[in-house]
């Protein structure tokens, strides 16, 4: 379970990093949502027990510093991770590119899913949309401009734990 | 199939080991958001020994000034206060709540669509309670929604999960206040609900909304907003309305938590 072990040291600094980012912008009413990244490398380039175990680890770390019921984002994480990981062999995976179109996909459909389950809990939900559309917007933008150093983050990661698992694997 | 069998194991686990598997997760993200914190208070005290003599004589000068009206701002509310205790006993009425003021800085702040929190670096180990009103000089800041070990999470008056009752100034009906909408590049909003149909404000004369002291979490008296707009509900029996928060909410870094004297 190295890779496991190293990949959620990477996604512990990641949501320490995304919250001081969300902390420092509360004052210009923008959040940047990250899921896709807490996904994306695990599910395309690690074997699936060691990324899934890694995604749904994120996915609580996430689950016990939101007002959700406890196991939402991993749920989330593991399903986005189980679609991705049997869609994998079909992609160009080494590309970067390839893996940061990935991940933006990932993580609209993981805010639009948590978008819809959060809905019911507003008053008058239709007028929430403005502020979602526009803090996705701006997470796209913030996980594209990331990605690329992330999975650098993560590869070396687990270079240096000695955990980088084979091609074949 | 792991998938599966993950989410089978996690329908069926106990409702203790979820709760002690999220304290768990919550105590491992605790340190890193302390300790960024600190660092951004000693970033501000480093920046603050750059100012100029001048400048500080200035500010102590205006402190020196602030602190002679607070001062007397203390002995006209203790004169105030004896006057109450004194009517209370001869009217004979219940002794009101009474509160210790626990200062905490926000150490991280959570501002999403969905839900406004924000973390504050005293927990337990001040004996801060779940349930606890969080003010600022503002007004209400929110209430304490979990306790952790040395941070508390505050959900905001913004957050659509947070109801309170609330009066509009001047009045003494309850009417029903909610968190609502959070704005793009704006200050957040809130709703109120069952307003009586004799109240008329709009964003040129809005008047203010304050905590009923109904339900026994917030005194009364404490500034909630300011409502902007009031229109006939659905059934004409009430009327419904907007109320526009202090947009200083989004930039706090130091809220006082209200422990009651005598909880339970």
């Amino acid at each position: 379970m190295r890779v496991a072990a190293v990949l959620f040291l990477t996604l512990y600094l990641l949501r320490a990093l995304v919250a001081e980012a969300n902390s420092a912008l509360s004052g210009l009413h923008v959040w940047l949502f990250a899921g896709g990244l807490f996904v994306g490398y695990s599910a395309l380039m690690v074997p699936f027990s060691q990324g899934f175990a890694a995604s749904v680890l994120g996915g609580l770390l996430c689950d016990s510093v939101a007002p959700v019921p406890f196991g939402t984002h991993a749920a989330l994480f593991g399903t986005a991770h189980a679609a991705v990981y049997n869609l994998r062999e079909r992609l160009q995976r080494d590309e970067t590119l390839v893996r940061v179109v990935v991940v933006l996909l990932l993580n609209m459909a993981l805010f639009l899913a948590l978008s819809l389950l959060r809905i019911r809990h507003v008053p008058a939900g239709a007028t929430v949309w403005p502020r979602l559309l526009s803090d996705l917007v701006w997470s796209q933008a913030a996980v594209a401009a990331a990605a690329p150093w992330f999975f650098a983050l993560q590869l070396r990661s687990l270079e240096l734990g000695r955990a980088v698992p084979s091609r074949s694997a | 199939m792991t998938l599966g069998l993950a989410l089978a194991v996690w329908l069926v686990a106990p409702l203790a080991l979820r709760t002690f598997t999220r304290a768990s997760f919550f105590e491992m993200t605790a340190p890193v958001a302390a300790t960024a914190s600190y660092v951004g208070d000693l970033q501000r005290f480093w920046a603050l020994r750059l100012h100029s003599r001048e400048a500080l004589i200035e500010a102590g000068r205006d402190q020196a000034r602030l602190d002679a009206s607070y001062a007397l701002s203390v002995q006209r509310s203790a004169a105030l206060e004896a006057e109450v205790s004194r009517l209370e006993a001869l009217l004979r009425m219940p002794a009101p709540d009474h509160f210790r003021l626990e200062h905490a800085r926000v150490a991280e702040r959570d501002f999403s669509g969905w839900w406004q929190r924000m973390v504050i670096r005293k927990g337990a180990d001040f004996g801060i309670p779940v349930g606890a009103p969080v003010v600022f000089s503002g007004g209400v800041v929110g209430r304490v929604s979990e306790v952790h070990a040395y941070t508390s999470v505050v959900q905001l008056i913004s957050d659509p999960g947070l109801r309170i009752a609330a009066v509009v100034e001047g009045d003494t009906r309850p009417i029903s206040y909610q968190g609502a909408e959070n704005q793009v590049f704006g200050p957040a909003r809130g709703v109120i609900e069952f307003v009586p149909l004799d109240v008329y404000a709009n964003a040129s004369e809005p008047k203010l909304l304050a905590t009923s002291g109904l339900g026994g979490v917030y005194p009364a008296g404490l500034t909630i907003g300011r409502i902007v707009h009031v229109e006939s509900s659905e059934d004409g029996l009430f009327r419904t309305g907007e109320v526009e928060l202090d947009p200083r909410l989004a930039e706090l870094t130091e809220v006082t938590v209200l422990v009651p004297s005598n909880p339970g």
